[in-house]
């Protein structure tokens, strides 16, 4: 009877200790889940952007040659290269514009939608105005500013630099062909043209950038190391994934080292109680060799003490942990809403901010059976090493 | 011969403090015999039988056991002797106070190779306890039950390998004189029915001399030859 409440304290204590470390996980791994959840949501893991590489002095442009070897690469739906400048108006309104071509367009069809006016057509001849969508805050400060409507024409300069490195003035006329709703991101602040306007105009040669549509997200890596082989830099939402992934298993890792330190003190109640049970039953042990055990007999009668220890604690400590992460849940979750406020804050209210998933679990169990079994050894091998004769003349 | 032993010796402590247990021992017991060995407290009759069973080791000498050389050195080879050669019977009883009389039967039998499978142990541990009177108690724990049928349970343990030889550490010591006398009438049966070779070290020399043969043993020296 005494020894049964001596081995349930202990796997009481194993228990706890594994629920802890459950608890710290799985809320780890909830707000890991949470955290990608809302990356997914707001990025399209299917576009892939692009832009020139640079490996120490030497920089690798986007030229016509690389868009085509990129094109040409399997599950690639859509290609859209772009450049960017900046241009100034007579007044000095400095303007972010953005050369696009058809496929960028339709990759974002949903955001570039238009208000006023219409979609720019290429300008024909040399001399004739560029035609331009402005984007909505920028539409907004012309109007405000140079009281400049849809249909009007602006002067503009773009600044380049000549063979000698001097900074040489290009003049050209914008017209504006319409203006574009609001989108929230950074086609609200540019001026949107023709991609083949825009290289005639910079003269660079090459394009600023390039964003990649791949048919299945699936592919999506395995596109983007074709990309980087050619020697580009490419980002997606999946390095903002993969960084979330790595810090917060990092942190979780980390956590959950410390949270181990009560399994410490479950190892060190196993090997008292069971130092005290090999004492105890010093004259068992003895009559026990004296009948035919060996010492690995002996040691197997105590590690299997320790392997019960170990499944009684280990599912203890799953059920526990599952219990202490709905705890986490109900009680941790309004205080995280409301210090996170906003929208994060109402992202996770809709979720779980812990999540049990079944590895963890197992790792609980064999975490508790583990230590309850190396935490034995040192006690069952003392058992083991008892002289028969000694261990039979104590009481 | 089913024991032999050849100047057999048995020092404990160093230097000047040296205590002699035994001084050159040989004794001889052929199969089926039944021996006593009598002897005042310290005269070296319980070393005697500790390193026949394997539990000691001699300073110097020689023990055979079915005619050949124990050595002591060799753990695994005395784990062997003591788990198919040997069944112990101890003074106390030594049965497991968490176990049932046939259960305690069946304690070595988990150590032995060959008897895993649980009915067979616990047929046998049944037909043992038959042997010994006690089928109807099997169940009862050793709290239960008088000191003779404790013995009895011991005495049953100590078949379950069905060795050739038992050593008896003083088995009526702690009961009283008739039930003692059935004890040993058990263990003479066992000799004459079963073949078994039975050494019993004990004090009550009458008997000791009634039931088997004597060899009296004093200052680690046999006194008599039998």
């Amino acid at each position: 009877m005494r020894k049964k409440l001596r081995v349930l304290l202990i796997v009481l204590g194993i228990a706890i200790g594994v629920a802890a470390v459950i608890g710290v996980t799985a809320l780890g791994e909830g707000i890991r889940v949470q955290a990608v959840e809302q990356i997914k949501a707001s990025h399209d893991l299917t576009t892939i952007e692009v832009s020139a590489g640079v490996s120490g002095e030497s920089v690798t442009l986007i030229t016509n040659s690389k868009i085509n070897a990129i094109e040409s690469s399997p599950h690639v739906a859509l290609v859209a290269p772009y450049v960017k400048d900046s241009y100034v108006t007579q007044n000095n309104t400095y303007l972010a514009v953005k050369g696009i071509a058809a496929e960028y367009r339709q990759i974002h069809e949903q955001q570039l939608q238009i208000a006023q006016g219409s979609w720019f057509a290429e300008a024909e001849a040399a001399g004739t105005p560029v035609q331009v969508v402005l984007g909505y805050d920028v539409a907004r400060r012309l109007a405000l500013v140079e009281d400049l409507d849809v249909g009007d024409e602006l002067v503009v300069k773009l600044r380049l630099y000549g063979e000698e490195g001097r900074p040489v003035d290009k003049r050209t006329t914008f017209r504006i062909a319409g203006t574009l709703e609001s989108t929230g991101d950074e086609h609200d602040n540019e001026v949107l043209m023709a991609v083949t306007n825009a290289l005639e105009l910079d003269e660079k040669g090459s394009y600023d950038g390039l964003i990649v549509k791949v048919d299945d997200p699936a592919f999506a890596a395995a596109v983007r190391e074709r990309i980087k082989d050619l020697g580009l830099s490419a980002h997606s939402a999946q390095d903002v994934i993969d960084e979330v992934n790595r810090l917060m298993v990092a942190v979780t890792l980390v956590l959950g080292f410390f949270s181990g330190i009560s399994l410490i003190v479950g190892a060190l109640m196993v090997i008292n109680t069971m130092i005290i049970s090999v004492f105890e039953r010093t004259r068992e042990i003895g009559l026990t060799k004296a009948l035919g055990a060996s010492d690995f007999d002996v040691m197997k009668l105590f590690l299997a003490e320790c392997v019960i220890i170990g499944v009684i604690g280990g599912i203890c400590g799953d059920l526990f942990g599952i219990g202490f992460s709905v705890l986490i849940d109900l009680v941790g979750k309004p205080f995280l809403v409301s210090a996170l406020g906003g929208s994060i804050g109402a992202n996770l209210e809709a979720g779980s901010i812990t999540i049990v998933t079944p590895t963890i679990l197992v790792a609980g169990f064999a975490i508790s059976l583990v230590l309850s079994v190396v935490s034995g050894l040192y006690p069952a091998l003392r058992a083991a090493r008892l002289s028969p004769l000694d261990a039979l003349r104590q009481l | 011969m089913t024991v032999e032993t050849r100047a057999l010796t048995k020092q404990y402590g160093m230097g000047t403090q040296k205590v002699v247990a035994l001084d050159g021992v040989d004794l001889s017991v052929e199969e089926g015999d039944f021996i006593s060995i009598v002897g005042p407290s310290g005269s070296g009759k319980s070393t005697l039988l500790h390193i026949v069973g394997c539990l000691d080791a001699p300073t110097d000498g020689e023990v055979y056991l079915k005619g050949s050389r124990v050595d002591y050195r060799d753990k695994r080879s005395l784990v062997l002797l003591r788990r198919h050669f040997i069944g112990f019977i101890f003074q106390a009883y030594n049965l497991i106070p968490a176990l049932t009389a046939v259960e305690n039967v069946e304690y070595p039998l988990y150590f032995t190779k060959g008897m895993r499978s649980k009915s067979e142990r616990k047929a046998r541990a049944q037909r043992l306890l038959a042997l010994v009177g006690l089928e109807h108690r099997a169940h009862h724990l050793p709290s239960e039950l008088s000191g003779g049928e404790l013995q009895r349970v011991a005495i049953a343990r100590a078949l379950a390998n069905d060795p050739a030889l038992i050593l008896a550490d003083e088995p009526t010591g702690n009961l009283d004189s008739k039930t003692g006398r059935s004890i040993l009438e058990l263990l003479k049966r066992l000799s004459t029915e079963e073949g078994k070779t039975i050494i019993m070290v004990t004090h009550d020399l009458a008997s000791a001399q009634r039931m088997s043969t004597v060899v009296e043993i004093l200052d680690g020296r046999i006194q008599n030859r039998p």
